[in-house]
């Protein structure tokens, strides 16, 4: 049968090869990475969430089915594991930067408004990542898998789903809330302060 | 209030709807101003998401897993593997096949060997050649089997006779 090229070499790492695995890590590593740090928002930790994510790869190369596509397989013990450490409470989602704001006494957050006076006026990288950051840690653990997979991998509603273990219809409800939340957040900054949770 | 085509207008806007449901949304966002609204907000927040700055991984991160792979123990499987060898499993056969030898010539003399009967069942006169035996022993008397037998080793014994 003819294997795409990363169904191959990961047959190739289910038989021991070395090489192999390092060619897959050159080619998806980014990817993962990017996965793990919209995550959990923090570098340092979605560095070492990446790493244990290939080692787990390798030593569960010998059950991988090439059924699904590769990249598919790889988010799914990518969220697996993200999920997992989640629950074990040993990763928090971080504020993705130190500029991050913080909560005033009646629970409102005080953004950094958008560079000048005027609302329409567009964020800087920063304050953009801020924002998006607050917004992804207030979304359920799946809402930000499934909307990381979506926006920053362009990824397909129908793999989203393999990689969740979810129907579509799940899926697309769950890119629909988060691109929602995040969405309103970013509308509340442009107006000025966002609220200290967009969702009960 | 939510519209109830509410939740397809992202699904919409990523182009993951099927073509008539599509078409359905479609004609629902040429009549309804709410919903026009929101698929505005999420066409523009999917946009701005591509103006994140990108997370760039350490540039030792490769060296750092390839290590942490090496550094992990086998596997059983390979474990199994290295076994099957033949620099390996060619004298561990031969020791594996001594040492079943072994195993096996114990049980079956383990199973040959005569059971010796219950205290009970033996014959009151052995017993007593039995309980003699320091005496016996310097005699070179065979078949003593009864207590009649002992009584002639004990008079020669008494006799100072060997």
């Amino acid at each position: 049968m003819d294997w795409d090229p990363d169904t191959q070499a990961m047959l190739k790492v289910a038989a021991g090869d070395k090489q192999a695995f390092a060619w897959l890590f050159d080619r998806h590593h980014a990817s993962v990475a990017r996965f793990a740090y919209r995550f959990v928002g923090d570098a340092a930790r979605a560095e070492e969430l990446t790493q244990d994510i290939f080692v787990k790869l390798y030593r569960h190369a010998r059950s991988y089915k090439p059924t699904a596509k590769f990249k598919t397989f790889l988010f799914r013990v990518a969220t697996n594991h993200c999920l997992n450490e989640m629950r074990r409470g040993e990763y928090r989602v971080a504020r993705l930067t130190e500029e991050a704001p913080v909560e005033d006494d009646a629970g409102a957050v005080q953004m950094p408004g958008p560079d000048g006076d005027r609302p329409d006026q567009a964020l800087s990288g920063r304050e953009l990542e801020a924002a998006v950051g607050l917004a992804l840690k207030d979304l359920s653990d799946r809402e930000r898998a499934a909307f990381t997979m979506c926006r920053f991998e362009g990824m397909a509603y129908r793999d989203i789903a393999d990689a969740l273990e979810a129907s579509e219809a799940a899926v697309k409800s769950l890119i629909h809330r988060a691109t929602l939340a995040v969405a309103r957040r970013l509308e509340a900054l442009q107006a000025g302060t966002v609220p200290a949770r967009s969702r009960a | 209030m939510s519209c109830e085509h509410e939740e397809d207008l992202t699904a919409y806007v990523d182009g993951e709807l099927p073509p008539p449901h599509r078409a359905r949304v479609e004609a629902h966002l040429g009549t309804c101003a709410e919903c026009q609204g929101t698929e505005r907000l999420l066409r523009l927040t999917v946009a701005r998401m591509a103006e994140l700055p990108d997370f760039t991984p350490s540039p030792s991160a490769r060296r750092e897993l390839l290590a942490r792979v090496d550094a992990l123990p086998p596997t059983w499987r390979e474990r199994f593997a290295q076994l099957l060898k033949p620099g390996v499993l060619v004298p561990s056969a031969g020791l594996a096949g001594l040492a079943s030898l072994a195993v096996l010539t114990l049980l079956v003399a383990g199973r040959t060997r005569v059971e010796a009967p219950a205290l009970e069942e033996w014959d009151p006169g052995a017993l007593e050649v039995a309980a003699n035996l320091e005496l016996v022993e310097d005699y070179e008397v065979l078949g003593l089997d009864s207590s009649e037998d002992l009584e002639v080793v004990e008079s020669l014994h008494e006799l100072g006779m060997p």
